[in-house]
């Protein structure tokens, strides 16, 4: 090969090493940015008329009088929606009975619109599910609404060859000819005097709970109860990790039993998240029976065995890395090597010690897997310090798979989860942020 | 003898204690190391319980059931009466989106590794690393939520556009690079100087117009190509490749530094590029270490739960054909999660124990995996200390 | 037993005068010393198979400075290091033979080597103080001893760096992380801590060979300072130094005591051709 072919495989050696650590970074990017960019959103929005109502009623919080004399300017340009329902009504009744059966299906799709849009109509029975009380309280969701009862989506399936499409009939056309077609360019040219969107800083989406699972209220129980899990592994985890790194670094003799030990934490360290989680269930539930069943107590305790590897070596780095000259320096003024231990050595190596605890902490806040079977469920209040030995506690981590996956209304409440993830992103973040400066700063102060 | 010993001891600088007093101290060290010795043996005790455990619960079902239909049968109907327990398609499942992930992450992670510890500067790696911590931290949940939301929508509604942008983006480098060397080959073993750069740049067009009709040949299939789910095991795959990547990256990254500058300064004298010094004499001394990492890193794809939970469309079956990544699949830690919950009213049910049988399949391969990269890395560092 | 020994240089012989060697300066009377304090007999060490120290007889007497010299790896640190069992942490080291310190046998059975330590200070090659506060430093070793009044702890921590010379450097700043000083300073702190013990015996290690030549005469003036209070041995690989602040000279090779005289007697009389064609230079 001449030499500058060479330089050109070269080059472009080094252009597919330095692409894959751009797609790293864009990896992170795109994972990161839409969810902090819709996690905001959870917290920072354009909120409606509805919301304040909401937030009112269920947590006791605005300013009443404000609040009625919104609702009542609010009212006023509904009023006149609901004299155009009552009017097509009373007309529906005068109408040949075909027309009238073509109409009044269609019409009641409207009312399902208009409902999902401003809330129930006033006189209507208050309906049990707190979702239903009100209309939309945040304006893109409302606007959305707003389509779904302007125009009729269809679908488009005659061409065999491809998938269906969707298409949008205007309902103001259907209702051509009759006095609810004054309905459509009315509500859409009021809409904004009906639910007085404004900026609406919600910083209630963290500390409060949830309302009618997740659709209204925030996440208040969610973030409490992976603090407790998180600290309840650490509890565990920390001390025992700690001390079997400084029997592996300053006792352990090398030999079968020793390396059986590391072979054990290697392996430890391997086994996939959900073992973990099953191992908890049969073990720690079934056998121990350390609770009834699902309880804070047995997630924390499997998490505290999944991240015991971690914290082992870690630590096992951190003593490592303390120069021997302190030891001897200790042990030449008298100290035993019990005691240099906790004097010398440990806070020597705490800074790194500390590093590897925080990353721990934020994995054990992360995970989801382990705590599936042993302490998560979807639906719960807050839970006390006192509670963690019997009840099981919502997570984060787990409500992010089950409102995403399995609640009966998951696109609707997009929301929520976003601004969960971003919640336990925020935490396992800063975490490791943390981490990583701590580390930084050791490093200097090492350097003198 | 012991009063002696006393009035020793009694002597202002005696260092000297009594036999009592040593043997006491001996005890106590012995004990104190005993404890110690426990608590670090804590995690082996609790590797060999799982595996109890995880085997208890998992045995009965063989016993019930047989080895034949679990491995050979892709009939997955736990919840009949009786019920059907074949996991072939499950397992299959599971191997599927690990291979794809490793045929994503293995040769970037490697390449960016080599990246980091022998061609960035200092001053750019500091902030790469963080890059690759953070990948390394986000909750598996979060990727998951990720291509459950973003991916597999984006997937659905515009897969066959995105499948060709990545065809074109990804190979028309290499095809541009091949063309070139390829004619630089063909054409190496002529005298003549003009008329070899004749011929070079005759067969640069050649080769350049075959691979431009490929790229757009291949690319227009590609951009015809309707992706019935977003959740499938191509979705799966890309997500699991990037939680695979900071462990590859970091450990391989590990044994490159491990490989003296000795080889490096060696290999360089002799005129060879950087490229061909990397690729001719670190890689191969690395050569284990980057196997125990790329071990590492699969082991991660394949046991991750939340990702292929939430977006491998969890349906149990052998996609046809079978390189197909374009349908939804099963895998074995998302079928365990998923069906725990409706299992484990009926304790003691083969529905209950298949999942335990999954449980322990898992536990195996990772156990083996780890002996073998732990192995690996061991008979390196033997081999690079010149043992 | 009060016997007034001065070594001094009025012993050298004028005949080999043309040898470029630092005579030792007057020194101050010693008082209440002189006495075998270490006593070696047949003392070995082995790493391993190993016999790292071979068959050394010696005495080593009190309040007096004891240089050893060497050539690398001829087994000075190591005999050293095991006059306060430092060699312990080294698994497989071992030791025959009797090593007697105030008659009693360093390795005997019922020695207790954290006693021991306590009465053998050490400072080392490098200077290694804790990252930890310069008084929380010499306060380590009286509080692992059972100090905890804070007024007595800061008159020894006072006590123990004026001995060693660095208080006016540092009195200000006692609080400050003891990694700030430079390396001289660190050193001294390092003598410091070990003083703070109240120890008998003061090992030193090459104490200054990482240090700039102004820290080294600091350390050796330290030496003078503490000399005729203390047992004092120095493991050093410079002659001059050796011939500058010691009383008495060992010289190893190979694991062998080759010769162990009165340093004035071992520079410019040395009665083995060995030692004197290291002194010399004839090897190193």
């Amino acid at each position: 090969m001449n030499i500058g072919t060479r330089k050109i495989l070269d080059r472009s050696f080094t252009a597919v090493g330095i692409g894959s650590i751009i797609t790293m970074a864009l990896a992170l990017m795109v994972v990161v940015v839409p969810i902090s960019w819709n996690g905001v959103g959870a917290v920072f929005f354009t909120g409606t008329v509805e919301h304040r109502k909401m937030l009112y009623a269920e947590f006791n919080r605005g300013d009443s009088q404000d609040l009625s004399s919104e609702v009542a300017s609010s009212e006023r340009y509904r009023s006149k929606v609901y004299e155009l329902l009552s009017t097509f009504e009373a007309e529906l009744e005068t109408m040949a009975p075909d027309k009238k059966m073509e109409y009044t299906s269609k019409y009641s799709q409207v009312k399902i619109a208009l409902q999902a849009l401003l809330g129930p109509p006033p006189g209507d029975t208050a309906p049990m599910l707190t979702r239903f009380k009100y209309g939309q309280t945040r304006w893109e969701k409302a606007e959305e609404r707003l389509h779904e009862l302007l125009y009729e989506s269809k679908w488009d399936n005659s061409n065999p060859e491809i998938m269906g499409k969707e298409y949008f009939v205007s309902r103001a056309v259907a209702f051509e000819g009759t006095s609810l077609a004054a309905l459509f360019p009315y509500v859409k040219y009021n809409i904004e005097k009906m639910l007085l969107p404004e900026f609406t800083f919600y910083w209630g989406f963290i500390t409060d709970s949830s309302v009618d699972s997740h659709f209204f209220g925030g996440i208040w129980p969610e973030i409490k109860g992976t603090f407790f899990l998180a600290l309840g592994a650490m509890l565990f985890a920390f001390p025992l990790g700690v001390i079997a790194a400084v029997y592996f670094t300053e006792y352990a003799k090398p030999g079968f039993l020793n390396s059986t030990l590391r072979s054990a934490n290697s392996t430890l360290a391997g086994v996939p998240s959900i073992v973990f989680g099953m191992f908890g269930l049969a073990f720690f539930i079934n056998t121990l029976k350390v609770s009834e069943s699902k309880s804070v107590i047995a997630g924390s305790l499997t998490l505290a065995i999944m991240i015991l590897p971690t914290i082992i070596r870690a630590a096992e780095e951190a003593i490592l890395s303390v120069p021997k000259t302190y030891r001897e320096a200790s042990l030449s003024l008298g100290s035993t090597k019990w005691n240099t231990i906790p004097t010398v050595i440990l806070p020597a190596a705490l800074p790194g010690i500390l590093t590897g605890g925080v990353i721990s902490l934020g994995r054990a806040a992360g995970e989801t897997a382990p705590i599936i079977f042993t302490a998560a469920v979807s639906v719960g209040s807050a839970i006390g310090l006192a509670d963690v030995f019997s009840s099981p506690t919502p997570a984060l981590s787990w409500n992010i798979y089950n409102l995403a996956s399995e609640h009966e209304a998951a696109a609707q409440i997009r929301h929520v989860q976003y601004g969960m993830v971003l919640a336990l992103l925020t935490i396992v973040l800063l975490l490791n942020l943390s981490a990583i400066v701590l580390r930084a700063r050791i490093s200097k102060k090492l350097k003198g | 003898m012991a009063e002696e010993m006393g009035k020793e001891s009694n002597r202002s600088n005696a260092f000297v204690v009594s036999a009592r007093k040593r043997a006491f101290q001996k005890a106590t060290k012995t004990a104190g190391e005993g404890v110690l010795f426990a608590i670090a043996s804590f995690v082996a005790v609790m590797v060999l319980f799982i595996f109890y455990f995880v085997a208890r619960d998992a045995i009965p079902f063989f016993q019930i059931r047989g080895f034949t239909e679990f491995f050979t049968s892709s009939n997955w109907y736990p919840a009949d009466e009786p019920g059907e327990f074949g996991a072939l398609a499950i397992i299959y499942g599971s191997l599927m989106v690990t291979l794809g992930s490793a045929v994503i992450a293995v040769p970037m992670g490697v390449a960016a590794a080599i990246c980091l510890s022998d061609i960035l500067p200092f001053s750019v790696r500091q902030y790469a690393k963080p890059v690759i911590e953070m990948l390394a931290a986000i909750p598996s949940v979060a990727f998951g939520f990720f291509a459950l939301v973003v991916l597999a929508p984006l997937m659905q509604n515009s897969g066959g556009p995105m499948l060709m942008w990545a065809w074109w983006i990804l190979v028309s480098p290499f095809l541009l690079l091949a063309s070139i060397v390829g004619s630089d080959l063909l054409t190496a073993s002529i005298k003549d100087e003009k008329r070899r750069q004749q011929l070079y740049v005759l067969f640069l067009i050649l080769f350049g117009l075959i691979a431009v009709v490929l790229l757009f040949k291949v690319g227009s299939v590609l951009n015809s190509i309707q992706i019935i789910t977003g959740t499938n095991a191509l979705n799966v795959a890309i997500i699991l490749s990037f939680m695979a990547l900071p462990t590859i990256v970091s450990v391989s990254e590990d044994a490159l530094q491990a490989v003296g500058r000795d080889i490096r300064e060696g290999s360089y004298a002799l005129g060879a590029t950087r490229a061909e010094t990397i690729i001719k004499t670190i890689l191969p001394a690395a050569s284990s270490g980057i196997l125990a990492a790329v071990i590492l890193g699969i082991m991660r794809a394949l046991g991750e739960t939340m990702v292929v939970w939430m977006a491998s469309g969890n349906s149990s079956h052998i996609p046809e054909p079978w390189f197909n990544y374009l349908e939804a699949i099963r895998t074995l830690t998302a079928t365990i999660a998923g069906d725990m919950g409706e299992a484990d009213q009926v304790t003691g049910s083969a529905r209950f124990h298949v999942l335990f049988a999954m449980g322990l399949l898992l536990l195996i391969i990772s156990f083996i995996s780890n002996l073998v990269s732990e192995r690996i890395v061991v008979r390196q560092r033997k081999i690079l200390s010149g043992q | 037993m009060t016997t007034d020994v001065t070594t001094t240089s009025e012993s050298v012989s004028t005949k080999k005068a043309t040898r470029d060697i630092y005579l030792p300066p007057e020194r101050k009377k010693v008082t209440g010393g002189g006495n075998p304090h270490i006593v070696a007999k047949n003392f070995s060490i082995y790493y391993g198979d190993f016999e790292a120290v071979k068959k050394v007889s010696a005495d080593i007497f009190s309040k007096y400075v004891t240089a050893i010299i060497g050539p690398s790896g001829c087994g000075k640190s190591t005999f050293l290091r095991a006059i306060n069992r430092m060699n312990d942490l080294i698994p497989s080291c071992h030791t025959s033979g009797s090593l007697l310190f105030d008659g009693e046998d360093i390795y005997g059975k019922y020695t207790d080597e954290v006693l021991l330590r306590k009465k053998v200070g050490m400072v080392f090659q490098k200077p290694n103080p804790f990252p930890k506060s310069i008084f929380d430093n010499i306060a380590y070793g009286p509080r692992l001893h059972g100090m905890s009044d804070k007024k007595k702890l800061l008159e020894i921590v006072e006590r123990s760096l004026r001995k060693a010379a660095i208080w006016d450097e540092v009195c200000d700043r006692l609080d400050k992380n003891a990694l700030g000083l430079s390396g001289g300073q660190q050193q001294r702190l390092c003598v410091a801590r070990t003083l703070a013990v109240e120890p008998e015996v003061l090992l030193l290690d090459e104490p200054t060979s990482a240090l700039d030549p102004k820290a080294t005469a600091k350390i050796e003036d330290l030496i003078q300072e503490l000399r005729g209070s203390y047992t004092i041995m120095i493991v050093t690989h410079n002659m001059q130094q050796a011939s500058r602040v010691s009383d008495s000279t060992m010289f190893f090779y190979e694991g062998v005591l080759v010769e162990h005289a009165s340093t004035a007697q071992l520079f410019t009389n040395p009665k083995d051709p060995m030692t004197e064609d290291y002194i010399t230079g004839r090897f190193s």
